[in-house]
């Protein structure tokens, strides 16, 4: 029918069809124009706008709930900035860059936070007028609501705060509107440290009101809903692509937010960031691999921030796996693990070389804590003329790990260890590692916490979640347990010796260096400060642009 | 009123066939190696911490009744809970399906277009210097991995050229897109938002030609081999010695009869293309369904696995139904 109507009118379909398709082609021409104008980021662009950063990461985050979120890098840095954080690191140089102050931990949106004479009752005192977005304000039932709910969670709070001695909601106890008190079952060094990364504050006001009888704690509500009174505040998250971040005006402590506001974006590929960077469309890169990095050091307006880091690359060897249950397979391959070429290869240089399985630069480090260097002879000498076959298994996907495995395989079979390069996706990792039957595996990573008493507490005590090494020493767990309430710094310092020279004759794990931190941002960028923790607090940078 | 007994009959045959695809799912994702929970625990968690996550997700009951609690709640359209996200499978599906489905549909319409288009043209030139230049370019395009070509359009298309723009999403977030199906087309289209459509088109003009590419080429070889039989055929040469106009000899002789094995063709390639938006998506950070699968999957995310999976059953059997029912309209042959 309509074929015959449009003939009657003199216009054939061709026509109709041709005039369509030209307009299409135009739209669709003008539209990708149009769209690339707009969006701002299409070809050369002029670069951000004043006080607007634009930081590209990996992913986006899997949850806002911070009390029930997994192992989610993006995720825990958001909340780093976004979460009112009662107390934080500071800031100190080391080697002309700025990094977070361990030793120095300092009140942000609270006032204080003290102890009492025996160190095992600490105060935390609120300032005043702090207020959430809704417009709340921040008072000692928002963190007491808060800490219930961490300890409801049976989660992360609950877990790491079970190493100062805090397990009961009934241990945290509102003084007055704005005192709260934390009794700890014992004095600890590391209370600080701890809070540090667990005492966030829900608005709890806000939250109760989307709790339910099936959800007493909000958890749909909070997953979905970004938290407020931070550093700053989400203006919009657009699911899977963006998060707009604006500066919380209204913060009351030191160091506010430099940059207005800060545009996360979700780039997963690095070499896509890379383009961004180069571009300008993008002022932060952080999801960029090493050899993108490398290249990136080349390029004009592009700068690559260059930190010392506490991330530890490892090979751990499971002690209670045949061929590594004998020390001496342990010492053959910590001999024949080619340190200075991994250095050189795989990081470019850009990585520190370590002597201790305690972390450079974390109180306590000791030289003498790993007393092995590339020495083929004698890693031949350790085995005795043995021949040994294992696998190593490492990160799939996980290209600076592949490339680290090669070059100790290759290394390895001099000295007579036969190795099989097993690589792993993230569950089956998991799933292996709860098992304990993986003889040898590359690890990377660096603690939440800079302190020997935690590094044991997560990677050498018996039933450690990191301890895939299933390292156990009865010296190490007694200093363990004798660490908890010693809070003298030489004491601890004594016991830190004490366990290194244990680590030296055990050897449970290989370590082969810590990489720097390197950042690719924008030339006009300044003002990035080493977290210590891994956690990237955004309130430092600002842009120049 | 047979061609709806025959959708009615397909759909019945519907169910069967997926309950066996929620069986198979549920029992295969748990038999994977690796633990779900431990990777949403932090590293201080102790087995009382990993048992309260486990009794969180019903994962500590009998694996019968978790089996029974997963089918009541696909009864009332409960897909469960994302071990990972710990927000409903359900919305998180709502919005990964539309991104992914409009870039699939758009990609394989444009492939369709452009395999009957160039078929046709090249089966009529056929061993000529055109027809040769089309096959080459198709199995050119066919053997570049998506990936790789997605990198390469985006170099040339975003970074030399600058006529699109980055890669770093569906839309631009400035044109304030309300979000109602999830595909960003459509949605600028019913909000009648017209900024957020011209963005939302070019954000897809780089992904949805990559993933035509790396389509078209089975399509493209199907039409032009149908052609040609249908050219040689003595149907065909008795209606060219009558001197039918061409444009006649084309669309009553040629078009159809050459169209006939191309549905059933491309249902197959649309299932293609849905497994190839996992690396399209990483590339364009597209934020779909696949990428959600994929990390249900790495992550042992059984009811994200679970919905994934048979949501990609659904899509194939309402696919390949389609393509029975256009199959049945170009070929009078076929009594359905």
């Amino acid at each position: 029918m309509a074929d015959s109507s449009l003939s009657r009118s003199g216009v054939s379909r061709r026509s109709v069809l041709q005039l369509g398709g030209g307009v299409a082609l135009l739209f669709a021409t003008g539209a990708c124009a149009a769209g690339s104008k707009d969006s701002g980021s299409g070809g050369k662009s002029a670069g951000p706008a004043t006080g607007t950063l634009r930081i590209a990461v990996s992913s986006y985050l899997s949850s806002w709930d911070q009390d029930f979120v997994g192992f989610d890098l993006t995720a825990l840095m958001l909340y780093k900035n976004v979460f009112p954080y009662m107390i934080d690191y500071g800031v100190t140089d080391a080697g002309g860059s700025k990094i977070l102050d361990t030793g120095n931990i300092t009140p942000t949106f609270a006032e204080s936070f003290e102890p009492s004479a025996d160190q095992k009752v600490w105060t935390l005192k609120l300032r005043q007028g702090v207020k959430f977005a809704s417009g709340n304000e921040l008072k000692a039932a928002d963190v007491k609501w808060s800490k219930d709910r961490a300890f409801a969670a049976q989660a992360n709070v609950a877990g790491v705060y079970r190493t100062i001695g805090l397990t009961e909601a009934s241990q945290v106890q509102v003084v007055d509107d704005y005192t709260v008190t934390f009794t700890q079952a014992f004095p600890s060094a590391l209370t600080r440290q701890i809070q540090a990364i667990s005492l966030y504050v829900f608005d709890s006001v806000e939250a109760r009101k989307h709790a339910t009888t099936d959800d007493p704690w909000a958890k749909d509500w909070l997953a979905k809903n970004a938290p407020t009174g931070g550093y700053f505040n989400v203006t919009r998250a657009t699911q899977g692509q963006e998060i707009v971040l604006e500066a919380n005006t209204g913060y009351p402590g030191p160091d506010p937010a430099k940059a207005a506001t800060i545009r996360v974006t979700v780039v997963p590929d690095g070499s896509n960031q890379r383009l961004q960077l180069q571009n300008g469309d993008i002022d932060v890169a952080l999801g960029v691999g090493q050899r993108d990095i490398a290249d990136l050091k080349k390029t004009d307006g592009v700068t690559v921030v260059s930190a010392a880091s506490n991330e530890q690359v490892a090979i751990q060897m499971s002690v209670t796996t045949a061929p590594f249950d004998d020390v001496a397979v342990r010492k053959a391959l910590a001999y024949a693990v080619p340190y200075e070429q991994i250095i050189a290869n795989v990081y470019g240089g850009d990585a520190r070389p370590t002597r201790s399985l305690v972390p450079l630069d974390m109180p306590g480090y000791d030289e003498a804590g790993y007393p092995y260097t590339y020495d083929v002879e004698k890693a031949k000498a350790a085995l005795g003329g043995r021949t040994v076959n294992s696998e190593l298994v490492f990160e799939t996907d996980n290209d600076t790990q592949q490339r680290i495995a090669v070059l100790v395989q290759s290394e390895a079979r001099k000295a007579g260890i036969e190795l099989k390069l097993t690589p792993l996706d993230p569950a089956t990792l998991g799933g292996r590692r709860q098992q304990k039957n993986i003889p040898l595996q590359l690890t990377s990573g660096q603690l939440w916490v800079n302190d020997v008493e935690y590094m044991l507490a997560t990677s050498f005590v018996k039933g450690a979640a990191l301890n895939y090494s299933n390292f156990t020493n009865a010296e190490v767990e007694q200093i363990y347990e004798q660490s908890h309430t010693t809070v003298d710094e030489a004491a601890r310092l004594a016991l830190w010796k004490r366990v290194q020279e244990i680590f030296a004759a055990e050897v449970p794990w290989v370590i082969i260096c810590q990489p720097n931190f390197n950042l690719p941002v924008r030339s006009s960028v300044a003002g990035w400060v080493q977290p210590m923790d891994g956690l990237a607090r955004l309130r430092y940078l600002s842009t120049s642009a | 009123m047979r061609l709806l007994r025959f959708v009615a009959r397909r759909l019945l045959q519907v169910v069967p066939v997926l309950l066996g695809v929620v069986v198979l799912t549920f029992v295969l994702v748990r038999v994977l190696p690796g633990d779900p929970i431990r990777t949403i625990l932090g590293p201080n968690a102790t087995e009382a911490d990993a048992a309260a996550a486990r009794a969180r997700f019903g994962l500590d009951k009998p694996m019968w009744q978790q089996f029974l609690d997963y089918l009541k709640g696909l009864v009332t359209g409960d897909f469960g809970t994302s071990i990972q996200s710990g927000a409903p499978v359900g919305s998180e599906l709502a919005l990964r399906v539309g991104p992914t489905l409009e870039l699939v549909v758009l990609a394989v319409g444009l492939a369709l277009v452009v395999a009957v288009v160039l078929g046709v043209w090249s089966a009529r030139r056929a061993d000529r210097f055109g027809d040769h230049s089309v096959r080459i370019l198709a199995l050119v395009g066919n053997s570049m991995p998506e990936f790789w070509l997605g990198l390469v359009l985006i170099l040339v298309g975003y970074s030399a050229l600058g006529w699109f723009p980055a890669p770093s999403g569906r839309v631009d977030p400035d044109t304030d897109l309300t979000p109602l199906t999830g595909a960003d087309l459509v949605d600028a289209i019913l909000t009648a938002n017209g900024p957020a459509f011209t963005s939302a088109l070019s954000h897809l003009a780089l992904p949805v030609a990559t993933l035509a590419i790396v389509v078209v080429a089975p399509l493209l070889r199907s039409v032009r081999a149908s052609a040609l039989e249908v050219l040689r055929s003595e149907a065909y040469l008795a209606a060219t010695t009558h001197g039918l106009r061409p444009r006649t000899l084309l669309r009553g002789y040629l078009l159809r009869p050459a169209l006939v094995r191309l549905p059933a063709l491309a249902a197959l390639v649309f299932g293609t293309a849905i497994g190839s938006t996992v690396l399209i998506e990483y590339v364009y950070s597209w934020q779909g369904f696949g990428q959600w699968a994929l990390r249900g999957l790495l992550y042992r995310d059984y009811p994200v696995v679970q919905a994934s999976v048979l949501l990609i059953a659904l899509g194939y059997v309402l696919v390949f139904l389609i393509a029975d029912v256009v199959h049945a309209v170009l070929d009078p042959r076929v009594r359905i």
